[in-house]
């Protein structure tokens, strides 16, 4: 059962209200680090490991811009159970989150010494648009958090936020919420495991029942709201995507660079098929594959490398847009994910990211499902 | 020359690739528009194969496995069946046609079932016409 409460902001600064909280579960060595947004003196936008609570005050609890898909980082470093005494909480948005329950689920992350901290999401800005939009503000997270009332209208944010309707997260053992609250007097802090009570025994907090009705009224709009907008980017890319020639016109500009693969959080394989010796051809080949049409784009394979890569890890896509962002030539990556991961995940009433519990679609079977499949 | 379509056939080792054994061995007629690739399970068919042969210009492709509960490997051929449900799915969602992709279970004892589906598949596929990859240069 979910152990709601209440942490009291002080000073009408919620970002520094965190700050402390961090500093005191490193100090309390609740924590031996902590994975979190952070700005550097040089005005780098990065997650960052901080292991001493001196170094809280470079820490951006509340930033809004995405420059990495922090579950990529979580599978590098914590793919096996380290020793014990090792605990690192990282804070993350709800598709972080939601792409390291996949992660989980592809053996590629290992729980045993993290401890998962959400924290409400309702959009992101790519670094450069922050720091332009920002113009290094120290207040700006916090205004930012305040200001609820333009999230939905914000055409700044990345795209792949704008249309997204998860801004709380789906598995966590904690979460910190500020939407559909005033932030500048408290947060909601809900923990949702044994671990996330832990890091709460000894802070000061208004324990609550349920989520308050202001909160509900906000996420029910919002998420409502967010979906509609879905419903008609999907249907702006219907208009210019579909079918084989808009297909290929819509990835026309590929450069076959594999960035979206390398930066996507749940393309895991260590060895990835497209970039093995597998399709390499030598020059008799080609030109025999050049034959069959008489003319072939090079380099070959480019449609062949997306619409595999879609088999693969649809099931699996958060939907986090880091694609888009990583693409020099801007293919309109998210909304494509969008459409596609959605039809290849409700195909198997599955949610990425839902659940820890619930299995993967293409590791699982029933023997009474898809009967028509195979028959004529 | 009149279009004739052609198809790959992933054929499953221990079921379809007997069956298309048996149907020869028989001596029962089909149109020759099926070029088979022996795999040893259905399962094994990753969707790169599928979409490489698409994208090269095939007008079809069939994979061929043992009838559900039948799999040699106990349960390669259900895990086919989910990856073509996320197969077609995928493809549709692109407007994409998911009807020139056939699963079909066909055992070794099946040498006429064998016959038929590439005669329907080789009608089905003339009467679609050739496959849209083909104009276009992408692969």
């Amino acid at each position: 059962m979910a152990k709601s409460g209440i942490l009291k902001v002080e000073n009408r600064n919620p970002e520094q209200t965190l700050r402390q909280v961090y500093a005191w579960w490193l100090r309390e060595e609740k924590v031996s680090a902590l994975l979190v947004p952070a700005v550097s003196s040089t005005g780098v936008f990065s997650p960052a490991l901080i292991s001493t609570p001196e170094k809280v005050a470079d820490t951006a609890p509340l930033l809004p811009a995405m420059t990495v898909n922090s579950a990529s980082i979580i599978a590098e470093i914590a793919p096996n159970p380290v020793e014990e005494g090792v605990k690192v909480a990282v804070v993350l948005r709800p598709c972080e989150l939601r792409a390291v329950v996949e992660l989980v689920k592809l053996k590629q992350v290992a729980l045993d010494n993290l401890v998962l901290v959400g924290i409400d999401c309702p959009g992101t800005y790519r670094a450069s648009d922050f720091a332009e939009i920002s113009h290094g503000d120290s207040d700006f997270n916090n205004r930012f958090v305040r200001n609820q009332d333009g999230y939905l209208n914000e055409e700044r944010f990345r795209s792949a936020c704008q249309n997204c309707e998860f801004p709380t997260p789906l598995v966590s053992d904690l979460t910190f919420g500020f939407l559909g609250i005033d932030p500048e007097q408290e947060l909601i802090v809900v923990a949702n495991t044994a671990k996330g009570e832990a890091l709460l025994e000894g802070l000061e907090l208004k324990i609550i029942e349920g989520t308050p009705a202001s909160r509900e009224r906000f996420l029910e709009k919002f998420c409502q709201a967010r979906k509609e907008k879905a419903a008609q980017r999907i249907a702006e890319f219907d208009k210019v995507g579909l079918g084989p020639e808009n297909l290929m016109r819509y990835f026309a500009r590929c450069l076959n660079c594999h960035n979206c693969m390398h930066v996507c959080p749940v393309c895991y394989c260590r060895e990835c098929f497209f970039e093995s010796e597998a399709l390499a051809r030598e020059l008799d080949e080609q030109v025999r594959l050049s034959r069959h049409k008489g003319i072939t784009r090079m380099p070959a394979g480019t449609m062949l490398f997306h619409l595999t890569r879609m088999n693969h890890m649809m099931t699996s896509c958060v939907q986090c847009g880091i694609c888009e962002d990583s693409c020099p030539v801007q293919i309109g990556l998210s909304v494509l994910f969008k459409k596609v991961s959605r039809a290849a995940q409700e195909e198997f009433g599955y949610l990425s990211g839902r659940s820890l519990e619930e299995p993967l679609p293409l590791t699982t079977f029933r023997e009474d499902e898809f009967r028509t499949i195979g028959e004529d | 020359m009149p279009y004739e379509p052609t198809i790959v056939g992933f054929l499953c080792n221990w079921c379809t690739y007997a069956g298309a054994d048996l149907a020869g061995t028989s001596r029962i007629q089909y149109p020759p528009n099926m070029r088979p690739i022996r795999v040893m399970c259905s399962g094994a068919v990753d969707s790169a194969y599928i979409l490489r042969a698409l994208l090269e210009g095939v007008d079809g492709v069939l994979i061929g496995g043992c009838h559900p509960g039948d799999c040699h490997y106990v349960s390669g051929n259900y895990k086919t069946r989910r990856r073509i449900v996320l197969f077609n799915a995928i493809m549709r969602s692109l407007g994409l046609d998911d009807g020139r992709v056939w699963l079909r279970w066909i055992s070794a004892a099946e040498g006429k079932k064998f016959a038929d589906t590439i005669t329907q598949m080789t009608e089905e596929l003339r009467r679609k016409g050739p496959s849209p990859f083909k104009a276009l240069w992408e692969v």
